[in-house]
This record gives structure tokens, C-alpha cells and sequence, in this order.
């Protein structure tokens, strides 16, 4: 019997998840199918075929899905609704699949389940069982396979709680430490924020990310708010943000939005605020977009990086 | 003599500065560039030269959306972004300057300084609004020579209101505005204070806009924009006597700062000027980013390559030797 294949787009989720994901279903038998980094080919794909609204890093989404499309036999296209208690993904997260439901080929297989921890009692225990009978194994193998998958995800998640950077960066030890806050998929895209964090660490920063804040800290920190902020990646970006705006040994941090993401527009305003509030923390904001011309960002990262080494020096 | 020169090379100017050993400004060209920075770079190369005969280059620095262009045509010593560049001429000119606000053909910034240091900058962001080009096209527009408009808008009896977000949507309340009867002074005068108020919402929101208050680039010539920063900050508003090439002036005192350093220049002469420079653009086919690759050529020789992302025809950065390229 020929091993399934089942295509994930390296998109999105995919920057918080591809560990889990993979070894779940490494773990059931079927070969992973990654659709690798994206490209101009990608991203050219997905600006035409995705609503036009949309934000740069769904766009691209739409890309990774396409190249996968006809290669695959399932497609994993969870609706991930909500990963925490009492907490949500951003609204076009939750529509995701709907909206690329109606770009694809219907004879398309897709896993498409419903990832939806928000209430008290929520468990995996549906959505696995969902995917078990699409892709034919048990319940209960299904079942170990994430319990399996999760201690994997822990180990990953742990590493980088120790300093460490993901998808293959390198700190080098330098002198200015330098917090670089965004979504996963925005940071660690180097095709759509132009290298963002190589050009920077050749200008001297040592790069410090939202994953290498741990969850208790991020609780804390984010707790301060009147108000529960409910989306889970806008709590883990302020949460984070109050982390390193009272850390002496961080010399700025620059927030990199996506244009038209609305957590993104009230998260980076509120961190701006405190920043220039409480001891005058150099802070930047850097909206990403469609644009290639590097002139722009190149600009404002070495003026960035210049106002720090001077001050400092 | 010998000198040091700024070159700053942007959206519409392109802008040469001469300073002498002592940091003095000696000569100061202003050119447009007109989409073609290699020509105005030599242009302005050329005019220097012959306004000082017999300057001796001991150090050139250049800025601007251009800076990496020109500085391999040239052979800079340092290549500086317009923010630290700007604001190094500031408070070299304005000593204990605090708040720089610089207006250029298409971008705006707000330079926070305190004990001569950047604390804080804002620049503005995709959008050209209250920028040079538009109070150019819209001067165009109501037949006024852009020299003239700001001694026009200090005519007025009422500045009227007029929306500055956007630059479409402030052309048609001007055209509303000049429909209903209003002078042109009037409108004149509401257009710099609706861009001043758009400036101050975008770029100074949550900065500290303490005096002194230098007001610098292109659009600094304008006095019906001075007297609207005036009006809305309530401060004396200086306009320093090169205002309009500080960025030039700035990158100029940055080569100055390298040379005392080293006591060398990278620069290739004026001689090297008759040779001629031209610009090849090729799709790189090597994976599917399909990156566009320029190459600047000096004659025959590749003098440096960019636009790739991977690196494999720039080099890490950014420049190869004649010998590598070959093999890219």
C-alpha cells in the first residue's frame, strides 16, 4: 500500500504549529507535505485569487494552498477557532477555510475540522476523531498519535523558551538586544518582510521573539490590562511587549504589523503608548505589505538601529 | 582646496554639498533628479567641479533612496539613511536642537532629538500626502509657480478648512472651496495648515515637540508652511540657511567624521566621470522568487549588483569582486 500524503500550507498556523501537526500525522503513518517557503510564484498565486481585503499573510495563505492543491491527498485545513479558555483566533483565521473552500477543486479531500477550545469542558476529543475517520485510522490511534505529538510540540516550544530562534535563525551574541514582536507568520516569513530578521542582525541586534517569552509570563504581563484581550496572538504580543519594555537589557522593540490587520492596529498602538510612557523604550511599528522595494524598510531599520547605537554608546 | 562632499539622492532631488576642513559649507547644489540618479549624480559632480576648480576630495558621504547607487558610482565612505543623516546636519547647524521636522518630495519625518542623540523619529508611511509632490501638482494646478504659493497663502484674510488626509480628498474641498468664491490666497493658506495639522496627527502623535524647532527640506521654502507650523505649535519655527540639501549637508559631516577616522577616501575621482556608467536589469531564473537583479557597469566592469535575495549575485553585502562575479 502506497503511504498518503497529507499537504499543510506553510502559511499561517503553520509558523505556531508545523511541529505539532507533523508529528501527528508522521505519527498515523502518512508522509508530510510541506509547500515550502514562500515565493514571488506563491505569493503572486495567492494575491489573485484571495479576497481582496484580506491581509497580506492570508493572501499568501491562499499561495501555499494552490501549490499544494493537486499534489496531495488531504489537505489539513483545520478551522482553529480557539486554542486557549475563553479566548479566539482572529476572525479571518476562523473564516480561512470557508473562504478557501470556494478557490479549490471540489474533488480536493480536505481535512477540515474544528479546533474549538473556548468553553470550560472543550477537548480535542471531536476534532480527532473527525480526522480519523477522514484519513481511515482509529479513534484511539488518532488519539495517541496527538497525545504523542503534543509532548513533541512541548519539547519545541521549551527550546525556544531558552533564547533559541525557529525556522533556522541564529543569534550571535551581540550587543543590542533588539525585540522584535509579530505574528509568527509575519516574523518568520523571510519572503514577506524581506529578510527582515538577517537584515537586522547584520546591523548588529541580537533578535529577541514573543516565543521566547514562556506562557506564565505572558499570562502575568497581559493580565495587567483592564480588560481581557481575548485574541490569543494579541495577548501573546502585548503580554510579551510589557515583558521586554521592562527589561533593561532590550534597547528597542519594533513591531511588525500586517496592513489591514485590525489585533494588529490596537495591539501595536497600545504598546507604543506604554513604551513611550514608561522610560522612553525606543519603539517602531513597521506596516508590511504587498510592496518588493526594500528602500523603505531598509531605511527606517538603520535609523532605528543608529538612534540605538548611539544612545548606548 | 581641499573638501568633503554630501550627496543626497532622492525621489525628486538630488542634492550635492562641498564642506571645507573646517565643516563650513563651501558650495550647495539643488537638482531635480527626474527619474535618472545616475545622470544627476554626474551632473551635479560635474558643476561642483567646476565651481571649485582644484577641490581635492578627502571623503564622500551619501544618503537618500539612492545612497547605494550613488556611493558605487562615486566611492563613498559612508552611506548613510536620510533620518541619521539629517539629523546630524540639524544639530550641527542648530546646536540643542530638539524637534526636526523635514518635508521632501515624497516623504515626511519627525526627528526627536535630545542632548544631540535620536531619541525618537517617525517617517510617513506609504501614503505621499502633505509631501512636496502634492503641494507641487496642486500649485500646477491653480497656475501659481511653487516659488510664489507660500508668499501667496501669507496674503489671505481667512485660512480656510480644508480636508489634509488625503490628497484626493483635499483637491476636491480645494475645488468645492474655489467654487463657493473663496480668494485663492485663502485656500492657499488652508492647504499648508491642513498639512501641517495632517503631518503633526500622523507623524507627531504621542512625540514630544519641544523647541527648538528646525523645519528642513524642500518644502521648508515655503513660508505659508512656516508660518502654519508656526501657528500650530505655538514656537519659533527655524529654517536653517541650507534647508533645503540638509540631508547632503548631513551625509557631508558623516564623511568628514569617517576621514578623521581612517585619514582615507574610497572616492574614484572626477576623472572617472567621463567613463560611462549605465544600469542592466535581469530576471534571475535560478528559483521561483524570480528576483530582479540590476547590475551598475562602469564601461565593461560590474561595479556592483543588487536586487536578488538570496545573495547570490550581490554578495552578502551587497558588493562582489570583479573575479566572483564572474563565476555568479
Amino acid at each position: 500500500m502506497n503511504t498518503k500524503t497529507v499537504g499543510i500550507p506553510q502559511a499561517m498556523l503553520y509558523y505556531y504549529y508545523h511541529y505539532l501537526w507533523k508529528s501527528f500525522f508522521e505519527r498515523l503513518g502518512l508522509e508530510v507535505k510541506f509547500s515550502g517557503e514562500t515565493n514571488k510564484h506563491i505569493l503572486n498565486a495567492g494575491i489573485s485569487s484571495a479576497v481582496d481585503e484580506a491581509c497580506l499573510p492570508v493572501k499568501v495563505f491562499y499561495g501555499h494552498v494552490q501549490e499544494l492543491a493537486e499534489k496531495v491527498d488531504f489537505l489539513f485545513l483545520p478551522r482553529v477557532v480557539s486554542t486557549e479558555k475563553k479566548e479566539y483566533m482572529c476572525p479571518k483565521l476562523l473564516g480561512l477555510p470557508d473562504m478557501i473552500k470556494a478557490s479549490l477543486a471540489p474533488q480536493t479531500v480536505l481535512i477540515d475540522v474544528n479546533i474549538n477550545m473556548r468553553n470550560k469542558n472543550s477537548t480535542m476529543k471531536n476534532a480527532l476523531g473527525e480526522v480519523a475517520e477522514i484519513i481511515g485510522v482509529s479513534h484511539k490511534k488518532a488519539l495517541a498519535a496527538w497525545r504523542w505529538a503534543e509532548k513533541k510540540q512541548e519539547e519545541y516550544q521549551s527550546n525556544l523558551v531558552l533564547g533559541n530562534l525557529p525556522f533556522g535563525h541564529e543569534n550571535k551574541n551581540s550587543a543590542y538586544q533588539i525585540a522584535l514582536l509579530g505574528h509568527g507568520y509575519n516574523i518568520f516569513d523571510n519572503y514577506i518582510n524581506m529578510n527582515l530578521i538577517e537584515k537586522l542582525q547584520l546591523m548588529g541586534a541580537d533578535i529577541k521573539t514573543k516565543e521566547m517569552v514562556s506562557h506564565e509570563l505572558i499570562e502575568k504581563h497581559a493580565s495587567s490590562l483592564p480588560k481581557k484581550m481575548f485574541w490569543t496572538f494579541g495577548k501573546q504580543l502585548l503580554g510579551s511587549g510589557l515583558y521586554y519594555l521592562n527589561n533593561p537589557e532590550i534597547k528597542g522593540i519594533i513591531f511588525l504589523a500586517s496592513f489591514g490587520c485590525g489585533p494588529d492596529s490596537l495591539v501595536g498602538e497600545l504598546l507604543e503608548r506604554w513604551a513611550k510612557r514608561g522610560g522612553q523604550k525606543p519603539f517602531m511599528i513597521i506596516t508590511i505589505d504587498e510592496h518588493t522595494g526594500e528602500a523603505g524598510l531598509v531605511t527606517r531599520i538603520e535609523a532605528f538601529m543608529d538612534m540605538i547605537k548611539r544612545k548606548v554608546s | 582646496m581641499n573638501g568633503f562632499l554630501g550627496i543626497d539622492v532622492g525621489s525628486v532631488s538630488t542634492n550635492l554639498v562641498v564642506l571645507d576642513e573646517s565643516g563650513a559649507v563651501r558650495e550647495s547644489l539643488y537638482l531635480r533628479t527626474q527619474g535618472q540618479p545616475i545622470k544627476a549624480i554626474k551632473t551635479s559632480l560635474n558643476m561642483a567641479v567646476e565651481r571649485l576648480p582644484g577641490l581635492k576630495v578627502l571623503g564622500v558621504g551619501t544618503t537618500g533612496s539612492a545612497r547605494h547607487l550613488a556611493s558605487v558610482i562615486v566611492g563613498a565612505d559612508s552611506v548613510k539613511n536620510e533620518i541619521t543623516a539629517h539629523a546630524v546636519a540639524a544639530s550641527s547647524m542648530v546646536p540643542g536642537v530638539r524637534t526636526v521636522i523635514e518635508i521632501g518630495g515624497q516623504d515626511s519625518k519627525l526627528i526627536i532629538l535630545r542632548d544631540g542623540v535620536v531619541t525618537d523619529f517617525a517617517m510617513n508611511t506609504v501614503c505621499a500626502a502633505g509631501t512636496g509632490s502634492f503641494l507641487d501638482q496642486q500649485a500646477a494646478r491653480l497656475g501659481i509657480p511653487i516659488e510664489q504659493f507660500g508668499e501667496m497663502a501669507r496674503r489671505a484674510t481667512l485660512a480656510v478648512r480644508i480636508a489634509g488626509r488625503c490628497a484626493v480628498f483635499a483637491e476636491s474641498d480645494m475645488i468645492h472651496k474655489q467654487q463657493m468664491g473663496y480668494s485663492l490666497e485663502d485656500i492657499g493658506a488652508g492647504l499648508c495648515e491642513a498639512l501641517v495639522r495632517n503631518f503633526l496627527n500622523n507623524l507627531g502623535k504621542g512625540k514630544e515637540i519641544l523647541s527648538p524647532v528646525v523645519f528642513q527640506g524642500g518644502v521648508a521654502a515655503n513660508v505659508g508652511m512656516r508660518d502654519a507650523f508656526n501657528k500650530a505649535l505655538a514656537t519659533e519655527i527655524i529654517v536653517p540657511e541650507y534647508f533645503g540639501v540638509m540631508g547632503a549637508v548631513g551625509a557631508a559631516i558623516l564623511a568628514r567624521e569617517y576621514a578623521a577616522r581612517t585619514g582615507r577616501t574610497m572616492f574614484r575621482g572626477f576623472s572617472t566621470l567621463d567613463v560611462d556608467f549605465s544600469s542592466k536589469s535581469i530576471e534571475c531564473r535560478g528559483c521561483p522568487n524570480q528576483c530582479e537583479v540590476i547590475s551598475i557597469q562602469r564601461g565593461s566592469q560590474v561595479l556592483a549588483r543588487w536586487g536578488d535575495r538570496c545573495g547570490k549575485w550581490s554578495g552578502v553585502n551587497g558588493i562582489l569582486k570583479n573575479e566572483e562575479l564572474a563565476e555568479a
